[in-house]
This record gives structure tokens, C-alpha cells and sequence, in this order.
């Protein structure tokens, strides 16, 4: 099979699995979040990559083959401002129905679900809450934020994390931004120690801990 | 991430629908799921226990999610979170030692989901009893062995078992409730907070299958008492405790709760004695921190535990004075 071929099935393979998402649209999306903002033209490049996410998802649970029973329900999501009607299983995670479903690939699982580790947070109805404790189901009308949608909302929070080296492998980013976000929703100007606090449960296996307490505090103006 | 086994939903609009649903086999009451959501994705418990309906008690109207103050007495509904527990102005205002506890719990996510009665009535965290599928087969969940007596056993009881099990109560905010002297109030009656763990295993509370906790009540503060909750763990920001401690002391009384080091809060009451009535400085705190202490029988791996439970109590009469 000539090489080009034999590529782009891969790619074909992994939108299969990721709910319509190829790793590399979703590398060129997440580039646009975490690293327009420093060069200027953030804010319209962002959006796109939030269409670019959200979008896709509507489809894909349309068209995937989910084993859904009769105890299956619909629920109706408002994530980052995209309303999302979806079939769930009593069981079902709501991290999983965010990520693999939806294609909210921001949401991380990092302790295996746990809940020790604040990779899969999102923010739910103004709380920062673990979506890998969460079912589904009882989720009904809730509103979720993920780092797709502060990436849009909160521009200069993303900068700040950038311009901070807040991450090294950036798998538990995510989940520290929308910590930060639920955060400052709250207290738009928090002391290191309100900071320190809000952020105990995120845990960066690659100890980037202290440049989150300054990208808050430069967001924040308390630098 | 593991996915979950399948099993049925009740979403109860009162407390009388989850109490009824709550008397099929196998139905367990839902509250926040920080507690439940682990046990069941892990599969720890045998089959004949493992949850088949999940009674959702965040469904109920009007809903147990409240703080309020009634004649001086605090109450406080089982779905209250505790966050907004240690959040609330009224708690920290006069029942410190709640508040502290409720704040010290876990890490801010999982306060911001997981509520009172659900940390109340959470299982017990020893690695035996919670490695996944069900490995240890111990006496908690109907088998033979306690495992934790001859194998690691460091953060374990430093009192004994009870029915040959050497597991702790884990939770922060039940040595306060026994601080304060709480009342449990269930769907059926209520129970002083002492008593409310005073069950053999496999049970961890005195609740019937039947029964769910709706509220908890807290007296008001006698003049001159203050109380104070402090805590021990490897990181302050969201492991369990290897020891806390809560004690509310003034006017010539004292009660004072470890907890952790045994299979329910276990009231210090020989360190009450030691300190009641008298000024608290260092060497009376010190004292009554060796008082709390005297009896305790250590495990192989675990006798730091003492040193840290007696330096705990010392610690929080410290904090009352
Ligand atoms: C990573 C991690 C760290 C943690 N650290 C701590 C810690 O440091 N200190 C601490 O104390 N806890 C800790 N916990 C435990 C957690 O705080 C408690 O599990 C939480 O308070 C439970 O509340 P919930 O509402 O989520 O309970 P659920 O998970 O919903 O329920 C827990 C149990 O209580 C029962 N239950 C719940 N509500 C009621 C009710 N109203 N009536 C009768 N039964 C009920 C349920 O059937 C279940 O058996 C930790 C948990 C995790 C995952
Ligand atoms: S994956 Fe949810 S806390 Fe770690
Ligand atoms: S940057 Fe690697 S885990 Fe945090």
C-alpha cells in the first residue's frame, strides 16, 4: 500500500474512536487554545477550534452504534454554551459522554478515576466538579464549562498560563485551568492563599505547581 | 477508566419513595458518589453486595441541602455540601470545629460533591478491604480474615477491632459531629452522634437498610466553650486523615474525638478527664494528650500512630484555648 494511503486509513481509524476528531485536528485545535492567544489573533482562531470541537460530537452520537438498552434516557446538556441532547446509560460516566461522545477532549483521566487527581474536572452549574464521579444521568439540564470553552471565555487566563510555563507534558493543564476558571468566577481577585487553596486538588505529576499561583495572580493584576 | 456495571436508577421526589426503594436487595442510597461512584467502578464488594439500584437522593423535594440556624441550634440537611459547610459564615461563627473539618476534608473538588451525610456514612478506606475485584474476601464484607492483622498494617486501629477488624472510620467531619455532641436525625429517629457508628461490622452505621440520614443537628455553644478540629495526613490538600481530632473544651467541660484510629470515632474520654476544668497550656494539653492515648495496643506496623493521636489531642486542646 503506498505510504499516503496507508496514513490516512490510521487517521480514519482514530476519528472512528475519538468520536469524530482525528488526533491531528485535535492537536491543530488544542494548539489554537493553549498557544494562539500569545501570538495575538487568539480570539477568532479559538472559536473556530470550539466549533471545530463541539460540532463534530452532535453527529457522532447520531450516527455511532452505542449499545443503548431500554434503560437508556435522554438528557440535555448545555456545554460551553452548545446545547447537546444525548442517550445515557444509568451507568454511564459523564466524563466519558463529555470526551468520547461529544469530543471534549480537554477532559483528561489521569488517576484512573479515582478522584485524586482534578484532571477531569469541569465546571457544573458554577461548581468545579470531578466528571469521572459523575454519572451522566443525573446531569439532566446542567450547565458544564470545560478548558474548550475558557479557552473562549477567559482568553487572558489562557495567555497567562502560556507566558508562565504552566505546563510540561500539559495532560493535567485542563484540568487546573478550569479549577482556576471556577476560581475566579467566584473570587475575581483571590489571595495565594484563596489560590493555593482552590487548586489542592489538581496534581501535576510534572510539578509545574507554583507557575499555575503566578499565572493566576498576573491574570488577576496581584502579581 | 474502568466503566461501571450496569445497574437501576430511582430518582426518589420524597423521603418516603427512597426509603421504600431503599427496601429491595442490593439498593443503596446515592448522595454525592464520591464514595460510591469508586467502590462500584472498582468492583470491591462481592456480588452480594454490590449495588443493583442506585436510590438517588438529590432528587428529593423539598431538598435536604440546607444550612440553617433555629434557636440557637445549627441544622444542617445530609445533601448539603461540604463546601458550602465550610463556607458557611454561621458554622464557622460558632462551630468551629465543623467547619475546619468540613474544610479539611479531601481536596475542593470532591467537597464541592460530596455531602455530610454521605461523609458520614462513607466505607472504610483500608487497602484490603478496597483493592479492586474484590481481592481480599476480609471479614467486612462476610469472609474470614481480617488481612490487615498480619500483613500492612500502618495506618490501621491502634485500639483494637471490633469482630476481629482492624479497619478506621475515615471520615473528618464525624469526630466533630461527636465533638459538639450531634444529634443524627434519619428517616426513622434520632441518634446522638456517639452512637451512630457503634454497630458491628459489616456494617459501618447504626442505619437500617431502610433508612437514610436527613439532617443533622448541632447545639449551640455552651458560654465559654470554643472547639477546634485538626487533622494529620501525608498531603494537607486532599489525602484522608492518619489521625484527626476534634474537641470543643470551656466552662469546666470537655469533649474530645480521634478518629481514624479506630473502627468508629473513638471519644478520648480520659484525655476529657485530664483536662476538664483546667487551663490549658502545654503541659496540661501535653498531659491529656498522653492520657488519650493510654491503652492503645499497636499493631506491628503502626505504634507511630500513638505518638501522633496523643500529639493530635494535644494539638487540638491546644487550638480551644
Ligand atoms: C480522593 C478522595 C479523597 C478523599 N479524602 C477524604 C478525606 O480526607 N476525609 C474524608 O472524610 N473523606 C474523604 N473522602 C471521602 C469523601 O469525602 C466522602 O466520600 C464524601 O463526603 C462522601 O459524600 P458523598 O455525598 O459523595 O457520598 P456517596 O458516595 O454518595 O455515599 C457514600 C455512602 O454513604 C451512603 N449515604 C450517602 N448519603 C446518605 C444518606 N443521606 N443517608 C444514608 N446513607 C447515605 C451511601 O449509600 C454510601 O454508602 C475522599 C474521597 C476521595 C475519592
Ligand atoms: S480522573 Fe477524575 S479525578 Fe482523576
Ligand atoms: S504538566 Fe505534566 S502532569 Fe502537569
Amino acid at each position: 500500500m503506498p505510504r499516503e494511503e496507508k496514513k490516512k486509513s490510521a487517521e480514519e481509524n482514530e476519528k472512528d474512536r475519538s468520536g469524530g476528531i482525528s488526533r491531528r485536528e485535535f492537536t491543530i485545535a488544542s494548539m489554537a487554545i493553549f498557544g494562539a492567544a500569545s501570538v495575538g489573533e487568539g480570539k477568532a482562531i479559538t472559536q473556530v477550534a470550539n466549533k471545530k470541537l463541539a460540532q463534530p460530537g452532535i453527529a457522532s452520537q447520531a450516527t455511532a452504534k452505542l449499545p443503548l438498552t431500554s434503560s437508556a434516557r435522554k438528557i440535555s446538556l448545555t456545554v460551553n454554551k452548545w446545547k447537546y441532547e444525548v442517550y445515557v446509560e444509568p451507568e454511564w460516566i459523564l466524563r466519558d459522554v463529555l470526551r468520547d461522545q461529544l469530543g471534549f477532549l480537554s477532559i483528561k483521566d489521569m488517576c484512573n478515576g479515582y478522584g485524586a487527581c482534578g484532571s477531569c474536572t469541569v465546571i457544573m452549574d458554577g461548581r468545579p466538579v470531578l466528571s469521572c464521579m459523575t454519572f451522566a444521568a443525573e446531569c439532566d439540564s446542567a450547565t458544564i464549562e470545560t478548558a474548550e470553552g475558557v479557552a473562549v471565555d477567559m482568553q487572558d487566563l489562557i495567555e497567562a498560563y502560556v507566558m508562565n510555563h504552566c505546563m510540561q507534558c500539559g495532560y493535567c493543564t485542563p484540568g487546573f485551568v478550569v479549577t482556576a476558571k471556577a476560581l475566579l468566577d467566584r473570587i475575581p481577585k483571590p489571595t495565594e492563599g484563596e489560590i493555593r487553596d482552590a487548586l489542592g486538588g489538581n496534581i501535576c505529576r510534572c510539578g509545574t505547581y507554583t507557575q499555575h499561583i503566578l499565572a493566576i495572580k498576573e491574570v488577576t493584576g496581584n502579581a | 477508566m474502568k466503566t461501571v456495571k450496569k445497574f437501576t436508577r430511582v430518582n426518589a421526589k420524597t423521603v418516603e419513595e427512597a426509603v421504600s426503594a431503599l427496601r429491595a436487595a442490593n439498593a443503596w442510597a446515592m448522595a454525592g458518589g464520591t464514595d460510591l461512584v469508586g467502590t462500584m467502578r472498582f468492583e470491591i464488594l462481592p456480588d452480594t453486595m454490590y449495588p443493583k439500584i442506585l436510590v438517588n437522593l438529590k432528587t428529593i423535594a423539598p431538598t435536604l441541602d440546607y444550612i440553617k440556624e433555629e434557636k440557637g441550634m445549627l441544622q444542617i440537611g445530609a445533601l448539603t455540601r461540604l463546601e458550602d459547610i465550610a463556607k458557611s459564615s454561621v458554622v464557622k461563627s460558632k462551630w468551629a470545629a465543623l467547619s475546619e473539618a468540613a474544610h479539611k476534608t479531601a481536596s475542593p473538588h470532591i467537597r464541592e460533591m460530596g455531602t455530610l451525610g454521605g461523609n458520614i456514612c462513607q466505607l472504610t478506606r483500608c487497602w484490603y478491604f478496597r483493592l479492586h475485584d474484590n481481592r481480599f474476601f476480609c471479614v467486612r464484607k462476610g469472609g474470614k480474615t481480617c488481612f490487615a492483622i498480619s500483613g500492612e498494617n500502618r495506618y490501621h486501629s491502634i485500639f483494637g477491632g471490633v469482630s476481629a477488624c482492624m479497619a478506621v472510620n475515615p471520615s473528618d467531619t464525624a469526630p466533630a459531629l461527636v465533638a459538639l455532641n450531634a444529634k443524627i436525625v434519619t428517616s426513622k429517629r434520632t441518634i446522638n452522634a456517639e452512637e451512630f457508628w457503634a454497630v458491628k461490622i459489616p456494617r459501618s452505621t447504626v442505619l437500617e437498610n431502610d433508612e437514610i440520614v436527613k439532617e443533622v443537628q448541632i447545639p449551640g455553644p455552651a458560654s465559654g466553650v470554643k472547639s477546634a478540629f485538626v487533622k494529620f495526613a501525608l498531603r494537607s490538600s486532599i489525602d484522608f486523615p492518619i489521625v484527626n481530632c476534634a474537641a470543643a473544651i470551656g466552662g469546666g467541660t470537655a469533649r474530645i474525638c480521634l478518629n481514624a484510629v479506630y473502627n468508629r470515632p473513638y471519644r478520648a474520654t480520659k484525655a476529657e478527664e485530664s483536662i476538664a476544668g483546667k487551663a490549658i497550656d502545654v503541659a496540661s494539653a501535653h498531659a491529656a494528650g498522653a492520657a488519650a492515648v493510654t491503652g492503645a495496643i499497636a499493631l506491628a506496623m503502626n505504634k507511630w500512630k500513638i505518638q501522633v493521636a496523643a500529639g493530635m489531642v494535644k494539638k487540638a486542646i491546644l487550638a480551644c484555648a
